[in-house]
């Protein structure tokens, strides 16, 4: 499945987003406003980051955007494709690494070849080939994590999103994911990583910085 | 293959592979057809009740049966729910995500029937095969309800379990023949299905009103399955 967006055309735009939990039984019931009208946009061809402290937002945000979490208010004019890789990997155990490919892409409603395609290039382009028959159980962390951003990717979509998307990963695979990232933006795939801490500043075209419930350039 | 049979066979294949789920497929119905059921009768005298030795053994097949379809069914949905969310926004929606878990509690449910039927015949033989089969796949029907129903309300497995145990204990000891009678005891979900199991175990047929009272009951605990897969697989308010 291919990009069908221009460079520069709008993939995700977000208008002020709030967003509340409650928390305990009364007399302790508490709530708690994450988001306070947070706006975001992400064009086709652009990196962007959302960075914020532990507590911001920034995770509540994305869910909404992706569909996990209803919002109270603001709107969201959601791309045609996505893809999301959570933070923790929302995977079966008992299943294999192939048999998540193959679910995924009854979800994204790939055909079987375009499944089978998808699986075997990004099981070697993220390098865990030898994993493909594995049990999630049986993986370590940064091996799941790699799994958790192949299912985001397998279907190309127009929008990438990405939560905190290389804890786990050694130092090489960190690199690779950067390559892997610029080369899809170049392609005209629009991508927001989310993360407390962004090292690589220069690689990203934007930065939006959650603040007290807002959206703000960084 | 179809979608359908994709989700709903990986999910099967997703308990099939826990262990612990084969040891207990095993040896929970033999431990209530060969023990409980020797110590129910006990219980129900000092509750008042007049339970027969035979029924006593027929009902324990059920009781097994309703016992590990509600664990299988909280533990299906507590432990998948955050992947059978992801699934279902990325493509598949929550009514197929849940088509596919109820689609795996049903051949799970109808595995550990089986299980407990053969037990059963096993200990004491049956006298009505077809309807003790039918009954002990009531008692695991509206068990698949009430283990889903307790594991979308219940987050936490430790709170979650114990809640699946209380109501199977406050089930399993107001059951017929385990009280004087009368009271709320007349209204419990199985209580259809265990007068059927204790009369087809004792060779006896049933009004055919019980058996579509029973069925209503099976069905209605399937529907509340559903309904539960369904809102661990949407979008959460909070």
């Amino acid at each position: 499945m291919e990009a069908t967006t221009r460079d520069g055309d709008p993939v995700l735009s977000a208008r002020g987003l709030v967003k509340s939990f409650h928390r305990g039984l009364p007399p302790r019931r508490r709530t708690i406003e994450v988001l306070k009208g947070a706006d975001l946009e992400v064009r086709a061809g652009e990196l962007v980051g959302l960075v914020g402290e532990n507590g911001s937002g920034k995770s509540t945000l994305m869910q909404i955007v992706v569909g996990l979490l209803k919002r109270d208010g603001g709107e969201v004019e959601p791309p045609g494709t996505l893809g999301y890789c959570p933070q923790l990997p929302m995977v079966w155990e008992k299943l294999t690494v192939s048999e998540h490919f193959q679910l995924f892409g009854r979800a994204y409603s790939l055909d079987e070849a375009e499944t089978d395609r998808a699986e075997s290039d990004l099981l070697d382009e993220l390098q865990f080939e030898r994993y493909r028959d594995f049990r999630i159980e049986e993986l370590s962390g940064g091996t799941r994590q790699k799994l958790n951003l192949a299912l985001a990717l397998m279907h190309d979509p127009e929008l990438l999103l990405l939560d905190e998307p290389y804890a786990g990963f050694d130092w090489e695979t960190y690199l690779r994911f950067w390559e892997m990232s610029e080369r899809r933006r170049d392609a005209g795939m629009g991508i927001l990583i989310v993360s407390h801490l962004l090292a690589e500043r220069d690689r990203l075209d934007r930065i939006y910085s959650l603040v007290d419930g807002r959206t703000v350039p960084a | 293959m179809t979608a359908f049979a994709e989700v709903a066979g990986s999910f099967v294949r997703e308990q099939a592979r826990t262990p612990l789920n084969l040891v207990l497929l095993v040896f929970i119905p033999i431990f209530f057809v060969v023990i409980f059921a020797s110590v129910l009768g006990e219980f129900a005298e000092a509750l008042g009740g007049d339970l027969a030795e035979q029924a006593a053994t027929s009902i324990s097949a059920g009781w097994a049966a309703a016992f590990l379809c509600g664990t299988l069914a909280f533990f299906q949905l507590n432990s998948a729910r955050d992947a059978d969310r992801r699934l279902a926004s990325a493509g598949l929606g929550p009514w197929r995500v849940a088509t596919g878990r109820i689609a795996a509690a049903l051949v799970l449910g109808a595995l550990v029937s089986a299980v407990a039927y053969l037990t059963l015949w096993l200990r004491s033989g049956v006298e009505h095969p077809p309807h003790a089969a039918l009954a002990i796949l009531i008692f695991a029907a509206i068990y698949i309800g009430l283990g889903a129903l307790i594991g979308v309300l219940v987050r936490g497995q430790l709170e979650g379990s114990l809640i699946v145990v209380l109501v199977f204990a406050l089930d399993v000891f107001s059951g017929p023949a385990m009280t004087s009678g009368g009271g709320l005891t007349s209204f419990t979900p199985t209580r259809d299905a265990a007068e059927l199991l204790i009369a087809a175990g004792g060779g006896r047929d049933s009004p055919a009103s019980d058996w579509i009272g029973a069925a209503a009951v099976a069905a209605g605990g399937i529907a509340i399955a559903m309904v539960a897969f369904w809102l661990s697989a949407r979008s959460r308010g909070s």
